[in-house]
């Protein structure tokens, strides 16, 4: 299974080779590991998912606590919180999808 | 995403269930409710209503609670002279709830709600086949 530290370095990776402004700046320092460049195409649509799944767990975590203190109806509980399952399902699939692609082609011979 | 809307709105039909639920459930604790004073009236029986509404938020028909109507048919009378509410000629006016009439109801809230639920269930598998797809 793959690390949260080595997704954090392949997004940050990613999102330099997709930048296509800053890929000749950025191709000499891809080992560097920072996120000093935010690439706007895929960082931010990255940040963009990880910002909706965010919001859907804050949600479901708003309905959750309403329910213990015995304000919230059931029914929205469940909603948001299989709501918020599916996003972090669909969010990690396409993660784990972006890494597999990544680290293949890392591991291509040059 | 669509599925999320299809979820909303079956997570409107779960709630309108409730809603009559309820009403169900306070004519038949209300059975036998009778009235305080001689003569006067008992509880009437409730009657839910649904209708549908157009949620603007996710532009959608769902289905909501109406208005909670009252039965107007007439009520029960028992010969019970010595009962506090029973008028001058010993009658006690008891609710026109009819406990098979409300045992049905019932059971068709409770069929409409997992109804609801399937449909949720449905939406949440297909969901996740789609996502299966891109692990495979």
């Amino acid at each position: 299974m793959v690390s949260p530290i080595s997704a954090a370095g392949a997004y940050a990776k990613l999102a330099r080779l997709a930048d296509p402004g800053a890929s000749m700046g950025a191709m000499g320092k891809v080992g560097a590991g920072g996120g000093d460049s935010a690439g706007p195409s895929f960082g931010a649509m990255v940040k963009n998912a990880i910002g909706s799944v965010v919001d859907a767990g804050h949600k479901s975590d708003a309905q959750s606590n309403a329910m213990a203190a015995g304000k919230a109806n059931i029914v929205d509980v469940a909603t948001a919180v299989t709501e918020t399952e599916v996003a972090i399902e669909a969010m990690v699939s396409v993660r784990d999808k972006v890494i597999a692609a990544y680290e293949e082609i890392m591991r291509m011979p040059i | 995403m669509d599925f999320l809307k299809s979820m909303a709105i079956a997570a409107s039909g779960l709630r309108a269930q409730t809603g009559r639920m309820q009403v169900i459930a306070e004519n038949v604790a209300n059975a036998d409710s009778t009235a305080q004073r001689p003569g006067g009236d008992p509880y009437r029986r409730k009657i839910p209503t649904f209708m549908s509404e157009v949620d603007r938020a996710i532009g959608a028909t769902t289905v909501g609670l109406g208005k909670v109507r009252q039965d107007p048919t007439d009520f029960r009378t028992k010969y019970e002279p010595g009962h506090p509410a029973a008028d001058q000629n010993g009658y006690v006016k008891y609710p026109n709830v009819n406990s098979v009439i409300e045992l049905n109801d019932m059971r068709e809230a409770q069929r409409s709600y997992e109804a609801n639920l399937n449909v949720i269930g449905a939406t949440r598998r297909m969901i996740q086949r789609t996502i299966d797809l891109l692990r495979a």
